[in-house]
């Protein structure tokens, strides 16, 4: 730092810094980005802290592969599994990119589940994080409804009939269910309609829900920080330290709250009371 | 407002020094601000902005709601679907045969059981949670390959999670100019063959839900039972 900052700038250098600060005199980036990513953390930070990055990396994953593949995916009845093979078996790199959104779902499922986990053994849902577990919560929600959607858009056997025992499952909740279902399959059984309503939701629908959720999450996990581990070294040390205060300062008071010790005027009362 | 200990912050006028006349009296300011059943002009446009707001907005999503769902949550209109002449549904037989265009229904199949001079019209569909299920002709019975649903000959419930009998289908038979003919059997959606010839044609219309006792309730969704307790879950259907 110290040496480049010696002598002239170059051209190339000055053109950069005005670039930025012309943005930065109009939109005050560089202190937003600072706010965002250089925060204070917990010197017991560790790599259990990244899943919740790792989940959202594989959703930017999932966005940019479900992309692409919506370019040749055709949602109809007749022409859905037929486009599935092209991909597969014609289109080039296809079964490469295809196979990155397939495993990059259960990848996704698992990396949410481990970074649930990680925050509930953690604590990290606690005052005053609770709203941050509740997006977390609703992000879940959304992340299972993407698995539900995008199972059926393969349009075989498997994934037809599994969406159908699933659809029938929402339509056995009491009293409302029979309409949730009905409103998603588009009709009061499955039918030609069901597959496309299926793919706006899980390319339309839902991703703008889950990017939603992913700002309202970090806003919040910027905004609060994150949380030590409920093993903290330091935080036991301060608790200790606090403790040792508490008791001080309660050996340092009288009885009766008193803080100088004084002579018991009326000794004859606790004779009294130890007589009785 | 003006404190009655201190100096009156309006006036400027420190209390109980002077209360004769003065040059310019203080015009006494005719605010609402604080009486909160005064609609000031800012509170009547801020009202009118928020109202005329929802309404723009209710302008654009009813329509884009109702687009979306209404039709789903309405029951597709009743249609008879010509299976074929009564010779393909000889007697003493279940017969499988693949329906199309029967309302929305896709992948619908009929089990067409002409047994004992009595025609039902069984859906494939399985009472748990909507698994086609299969027929074997050696036991006379349907089994359900997703969770082991079983049913006997008439698809009333012998094993497994399903809490109501297969569904069945309405059935009709006409001749050749379409008229129907055919008594009218004891059950719900069943015909009695007595006066059927092998000419005249089966027709397979909307479908209904049975109890164990074979009376027939509306249609229900798989997994919904039709009577007990539990039944009282779904009282749209």
């Amino acid at each position: 730092m110290s040496t480049t900052d010696i002598g002239p700038k170059g051209s190339a250098t000055q053109a950069g810094e005005a670039v930025v600060n012309f943005v930065d005199d109009r939109t005050a980036a560089t202190t937003g980005i600072g706010w965002f990513l250089k925060r204070n953390i917990p010197g017991e930070t560790s790599w259990f802290q990244t899943l919740g990055f790792a989940a959202m990396a594989v959703f930017g994953l999932q966005a940019v592969t479900g992309i692409v593949l919506a370019m040749y995916y055709k949602p109809d009845p007749t022409t859905a599994y037929g486009s599935i093979r092209h991909i597969t078996d014609d289109v080039t790199w296809g079964w490469l990119v295809r196979g990155m959104h397939k495993w990059g779902a259960s990848a996704m499922i698992i990396l949410v589940f481990l970074h649930m986990a990680r925050v509930f053994i953690f604590g990290s849902y606690k005052y005053p994080r609770e709203l941050t577990w509740v997006t977390g919560a609703l992000l879940l929600i959304m992340v299972m409804f993407m698995g539900l959607t995008g199972y059926l858009l393969v349009w075989d056997q498997k994934a037809y009939w599994a969406t159908v025992v699933a659809m029938n499952i929402t339509a056995s909740a009491p009293i409302i269910g029979p309409y949730i279902a009905d409103i998603l399959r588009g009709g009061t059984t499955f039918n030609s309609d069901s597959l496309s309503r299926f793919y706006a939701i899980h390319m339309l629908v839902i991703p703008g829900g889950i990017a939603t959720f992913i700002g309202l999450h970090l806003f919040l996990v910027s905004k609060l920080g994150i949380s030590e581990p409920p093993w903290s070294k330091r935080s036991t040390r301060a608790r200790r330290a606090e403790e040792a205060a508490a008791r001080a300062a309660a050996r340092q008071r009288g009885p009766r709250g008193r803080h100088e010790v004084t002579v018991d005027p009326e000794p004859q009362t606790l004779t009294a009371e130890a007589g009785q | 407002m003006a404190d009655s200990q201190g100096n009156d912050a309006q006036n400027g006028q420190p209390k109980g020094q002077y209360s004769g006349p003065r040059a310019i009296d203080p015009v006494e300011e005719h605010s609402h601000d604080d009486d909160p059943d005064f609609i000031t002009r800012t509170r009547f446009l801020s009202g009118v902005a928020v109202a005329g707001g929802a309404v723009l907005t209710a302008a654009i999503l009813v329509p884009i709601v109702g687009f979306a769902v209404s039709d789903s949550v309405k029951n597709p209109p009743d249609r008879w679907v010509d299976i074929g002449p009564m010779s393909n549904f000889p007697d003493g037989q279940t017969t499988s045969i693949a329906v199309s265009g029967l309302s929305q229904i896709s992948d619908a199949r009929a089990f067409v059981r002409n047994k004992g001079g009595q025609l039902i019209a069984i859906w494939n569909r399985c009472a748990h949670l909507g698994c086609p299920v299969e027929y074997f002709k050696g036991g006379d019975n349907y089994v359900c390959p997703c969770h082991g649903g079983a049913y006997d000959s008439l698809g009333l419930v012998v094993g497994g999670p399903p809490p109501r009998p297969l569904d069945r289908f309405n059935v009709k038979v006409v001749n050749t100019t379409g008229q129907a003919v055919g008594g009218v059997g004891s059950v719900h959606g069943s015909w009695s063959t007595a006066v059927v010839g092998p000419t005249d044609h089966l027709l397979i219309g909307s479908a209904f839900s049975i109890n164990q006792n074979q009376q027939a309730y509306g249609l229900h969704d798989p997994g919904e039972p039709v009577t007990g307790v539990l039944s009282h879950l779904y009282p749209f259907s």
